[in-house]
């Protein structure tokens, strides 16, 4: 038998040892698909984290202000330079005046600005990073503040830390626990492939005793875990382009919430392979660890 | 397959011999029938030449080889000419008659994609072509038996070892059996069966014309040669 034969008769023999196992395998498909749906939710969570990282990357801002002794030429400078700087996207020039006008928006700031009787603010720079390089705001901010004339930088440094350490935080928890729980998984993978594999040791002692060689004896149960490891995937994957489809648009409507409708489907696609993947691992490593039980060594 | 026992002893769980200080050979080509009043007996001997259950003194050779000395990968390369009808060799329960028979031809290397032709064609020979497509469970006990025999003989092995082959056989299918039997030893298979004594010396005489059967006995763990023959 070549080795496509071979191949073929392992895939209908795993196909067909799913449906005998019966109630087993059923356990097995549930185990995998209640596992894969917390990793997703890890995973999902870790993505969105990411998306939502990635947009304020691309809507990084930091204010500039200038001294109230800055003269035209000096802002004319400053100009330049954020002109020249490689890690600016845009800036604008708001003038006191304009800053003024959006203060007095405020009825109490307003009621503020005419007890002083004249205008407080200066002119400032509203600065763009380019995509990407929020991590280089640090450095910008020291940049400028070495111009004569800006008083103050301000891009929320602490707020920006504050929420990028959570992030990570929350990125490395989770990936404990869907450790945790990828190795739980397998462990009951394991151990309900070893009762099917129980239910059938005469069987496998006469594969050995008949003579048939290692992949005809390994192959099935093998193929057996990756098919149901699979299986419990696309329930995974069916029950989340659910959620996507219906929850993301009824969270969009009633809530206002839009990640799970706005998040590319590029990512989606990118987590149903991911899932499939893992199902596939989940499968093939219990079958692979149950196949590694000492008395199932001693039989095959 | 040509096979030597030299001062064997074997002995069952319980301690008790089942063959004391044996020599015997049986060479290639050869057809013999164990006759024992003892069924573990011959069960026990049968797996010891079959390489399952190992001599506790003496020396056994096939084809100059000692089985029990194998690698385990040399061990199922000597099974690939080694066909077994064992009474715990059962059917695969979860697989038609057709599947069991063929899983065999995978297992030995010998499927190709005429074997499904080859494997329904003996199955009409052998009265079962209407059953092909039954499990194990659907057929009478006769009948396991008839597609075990047909399973262990159809990738014509070098070597067949049969533990009361006969067992619960129909008389129509007794006589089919032992026509394979008879057709697979006149193509150079080494044959060593056990049967029931009375039962089967009878049947044997009637039908085993022209084919000759070295006899031997086997009890309180002594093996003699009877010399009878049926020709």
């Amino acid at each position: 038998m070549n080795l496509i034969s071979r191949l073929g008769y392992v895939i209908k023999e795993g196909f067909l040892q799913v449906i005998r196992a019966g109630g087993l395998s059923v356990a097995v498909i549930v185990i995998i698909a209640a596992t894969l749906l917390q990793l997703s939710l890890f995973l999902g969570v870790s993505r969105v984290l990411d998306h939502a990282f990635s947009s304020a990357n691309q809507k990084f801002e930091m204010a500039v202000f200038l001294s109230a002794s800055t003269t035209q030429a000096d802002t004319a400078r400053l100009q330049n330079f954020l002109s020249g700087d490689t890690r600016v996207e845009s800036f604008q020039l708001i003038t006191k005046e304009v800053a003024l006008q959006d203060f007095r928006k405020d009825p109490s700031i307003d009621q503020m600005v005419k007890a002083l009787g004249e205008n407080p603010l200066t002119d400032s720079f509203t600065v763009v990073l380019k995509n990407g390089v929020a991590g280089e705001a640090d450095s910008l901010a020291a940049d400028l503040k070495k111009e004569s004339h800006v008083e103050d930088v301000s891009y929320g440094k602490g707020e920006w830390e504050t929420v990028s350490n959570l992030a990570r935080v929350i990125r490395w928890a989770g990936l404990l626990m869907a450790s945790l729980v990828f190795l739980t998984a397998l462990f009951i993978v394991a151990n309900t492939l070893t009762l099917a594999l129980w239910a059938r040791r005469e069987d496998m002692l006469s594969m050995v005793r008949l003579g048939a060689p290692v992949w005809m004896r390994w192959g099935p149960y093998l193929c057996e875990g990756i098919i149901q490891g699979l299986m419990g995937s696309v329930i995974v994957m069916v029950v989340l382009e659910v959620v996507r489809r219906v929850a993301g648009e009824a969270l969009q409507k009633y809530g206002g919430f839009d990640i799970l409708a706005t998040l590319p489907f590029q990512e989606w696609l990118s987590l149903y392979l991911n899932l499939l993947v893992m199902g596939g691992v989940i499968g093939m490593l219990g079958a692979f660890w149950a196949l590694q039980k000492k008395w199932v060594k001693e039989l095959l | 397959m040509f096979i030597q026992g030299f001062h064997l002893t074997q002995t069952d769980a319980s301690g008790m011999p089942i063959l004391e200080d044996a020599y015997f050979s049986f060479p290639e080509g050869s057809y013999t029938v164990l006759l024992s009043e003892n069924v573990l007996s011959a069960t026990a001997f049968l797996k010891m030449l079959a390489g399952e259950y190992h001599p506790v003194t003496g020396t056994l050779r096939v084809d100059h080889q000692d089985p029990y000395t194998l690698t385990e990968s040399q061990k199922r390369r000597w099974l690939t000419d080694v066909g077994v009808i064992f009474s715990d060799f059962k059917l695969f329960s979860d697989r038609t008659v057709v599947e069991n028979i063929l899983f065999i031809l995978r297992a030995k290397g010998f499927w190709d994609k005429d074997s499904l032709g080859a494997v329904n064609i003996l199955l009409n020979k052998a009265g079962l072509g209407a059953k092909a497509n039954l499990l194990p469970e659907a057929l009478t006990e006769g009948e396991r038996q008839l597609v075990m025999a047909l399973r262990a003989m159809i990738f014509r092995p070098r070597l067949l070892l049969a533990d009361d082959p006969f067992q619960g056989v129909e008389e129509s299918a007794f006589r089919i059996l032992f026509k394979f039997l008879s057709e697979l030893n006149k193509s150079g298979t080494t044959i060593v069966i056990s049967a029931r004594q009375a039962a089967f010396l009878e049947e044997a005489k009637k039908l085993g014309e022209g084919q000759t059967i070295r006899w031997m006995q086997l009890d309180g763990g002594k093996l003699h040669s009877l010399e009878e023959k049926v020709s």
